[in-house]
């Protein structure tokens, strides 16, 4: 497996505080990988370190090979980012803004601009201003500087931000083919996990710049809370009868029957079948998977009713 | 230096789209036209009190209408008004890429970092001359409109190097103006520096050090002060350490913004 990007106890004090902490992670090429943390979990100082802006208070980091030093050159003729906020010259046409990028990336050819335009579906705004665009527009335009130059590494910081729901598919559709016709890697950050999990292949969890978790989006739906709810037109009786019969359920407020226990969520034919017999046949059986919002809460230790 | 004349294309490219060329260049246009306006004053202040171009409490100070008059006027003005109109420039060229946010953009290129620092200064510099050419055609232009009486050639030439060395000293002194825009990561901090140094140069200057004071310097020069090699090496100095710095800045500085 070749690596892409490679960190070492990357970590990035600013004074008192701590924004990125030993930081170890290896992303593989040809894969999506995700860095979801809230704001200012420390993904941007990461991605601003990956990309020798920023200078790295202790351990180490290494892009396509070549170890990040600041004011080093290499290896950024492979690289496309957008890093943040998607922003132009807002006096500069949608053309210029690319034309101008072009020309700092040596051995892009002129027609990359034009084939570029249209892969983003910026062809109707090639010659207007950047600053008169729309923020999705804007977005857009930042992807496209990202891709002009047909990058073997993307680092997209918080790519979906400002696009429509049919942008984010998109935008999403265009990211997997390149992944999969190009072999491109890909590393974004996000701090939505329903949106990183239809993209990426591995997820990075961070909080308080600490990596806490990394996993294979299967793993993400194994590691995913289950429960089996149940309601029966006399709620208490089966209960009762559930729990005599050795289940541990939680009834709620309004009623329903709530089973964490493995068998009755892999088994919910037998709860039924216990509960027909018993002469409380249920009017509702629902396995209700944990959502990923909540997941995501919880591995950080903020589920509801939590702080930060 | 690798892609230096693609990295001035480009600048030269947000110069041009922008609008600060022609507000530049409109301001600078006032000198001659400014000092066009006191030669019609000059050539017949009677006439112009009784037409109204000026109060009759006006006090005409400067000289006579003639070239010699008419060209000191310039070189003053490039002088003193060429530090605040050319750190402008140097401003807004390097603040814009903070005010923008697009900094982001020039910092992981295979471009090198100092290529396009080098890009900026060289557009700075070029724009800085061509709106100093631009006043001195103009100056020439509405002298003769304005019929002011010949003199020797040796005149324009004496005025010409004055200018020229002038506009040399004020481009040089951009330099720290611009590593203020990077540092302070926009264009209103820079305009705040070369405010703080105009005021410095004026007590500076008031307290008898001036030929010490690389701020100073310009307008003691045009002033015809006999300077010695010590004031012209400072301004050199100032304007390496301007230059580096912001080389060392965009190189080696976190860049956050």
């Amino acid at each position: 497996m070749e690596t892409v990007i490679e960190t070492n106890n990357l970590t990035k004090r600013y004074g008192d505080i701590t924004a990125v902490d030993g930081l170890s992670l290896r992303v593989a090429k040809g894969e999506i990988y995700a860095f979801l943390g809230l704001n200012g979990a420390g993904k941007t100082t990461t991605i601003r370190m990956l990309l020798g802006m920023v200078k790295p208070t202790l351990g180490e980091a290494y892009v396509l090979g070549s170890k990040i030093r600041i004011g080093e050159k290499k290896p950024w003729d492979s690289v496309g980012y957008l890093v943040e906020t998607a922003d132009s010259y807002p006096e500069l046409t949608v053309r210029e803004n690319l034309e101008a990028m072009r020309r700092l990336r040596p051995g892009t050819a002129p027609q990359a601009v034009d084939r570029v335009i249209e892969r983003l579906g910026l062809t109707e705004y090639t010659d207007r201003r950047a600053g008169t665009l729309s923020h999705g527009n804007k977005q857009r335009l930042g992807l496209a500087k990202a891709l002009l130059h047909n990058p073997q590494l993307l680092f997209l910081d918080e790519p979906a931000i400002g696009l429509d729901p049919a942008g984010i598919v998109e935008i999403r559709n265009l990211l997997i083919e390149l992944v999969r016709e190009q072999g491109v890697t890909v590393f974004m950050s996000s701090h939505i996990l329903g949106e990183v999990a239809r993209l990426a292949q591995r997820i990075g969890i961070i909080h308080h710049g600490r990596l806490l978790q990394e996993l294979d989006v299967d793993e993400l739906e194994r590691n995913r809370r289950r429960r089996l709810l149940v309601r029966a037109r006399n709620g208490q009786a089966a209960h009762a009868v559930l729990a005599s019969a050795g289940f541990t359920t939680e009834i709620t407020s309004d009623g329903t029957i709530v089973m964490k226990d493995r068998m009755a969520i892999e088994r919910p034919d037998d709860i039924a079948t216990l509960l027909v017999n018993s002469g409380h046949p249920p009017t509702m059986l629902n396995v209700e998977e944990e959502d990923l919002e909540h997941y995501f809460l919880r591995l950080i230790g903020m589920e509801e009713g939590g702080t930060r | 230096m690798n892609n230096l004349a693609q990295a001035i294309w480009v600048e030269f490219l947000k110069a041009r789209r922008s609008k600060m060329p022609l507000f530049t260049a409109l301001g600078f246009a006032l000198v001659p036209l400014g000092g066009g306006f006191f030669m019609i004053v000059l050539k017949d202040p009677e006439m112009a009190r009784r037409v109204g171009l000026i109060s009759t409490k006006a006090q005409l100070t400067m000289g006579a209408a003639d070239w010699q008059t008419y060209l000191r006027f310039l070189t003053m003005a490039v002088g003193g008004g060429g530090i605040i109109l050319f750190g402008l420039i140097a401003s807004w060229v390097f603040g814009r890429e903070y005010s923008d946010r697009t900094v982001k953009d020039l910092l992981a290129l295979p471009t090198a970092r100092s290529t396009i620092v080098l890009s900026k200064f060289f557009v700075i510099a070029l724009w800085s001359a061509a709106l100093t050419i631009l006043i001195c055609v103009l100056t020439l232009c509405v002298g003769a409109a304005l019929g002011l009486p010949a003199v020797s050639p040796q005149v324009f030439w004496q005025s010409g190097i004055t200018i020229t060395v002038a506009a040399c000293l004020t481009i040089a002194l951009a330099t720290p103006i611009a590593f203020a825009a990077s540092a302070w990561h926009g264009y209103l901090p820079p305009i705040g520096v070369m405010m703080l140094a105009m005021g410095l140069a004026q007590l500076i200057n008031a307290a008898g050090w001036g030929e010490y004071f690389p701020w100073s310097v310009p307008a003691l020069y045009v002033q015809g002060e006999k300077l010695g090699m010590v004031s012209y090496v400072i301004v050199i100095f100032t304007s390496i350490a301007g230059l580096f710095g912001t080389l060392f800045w965009w190189e080696w500085a976190d860049q956050t913004h």
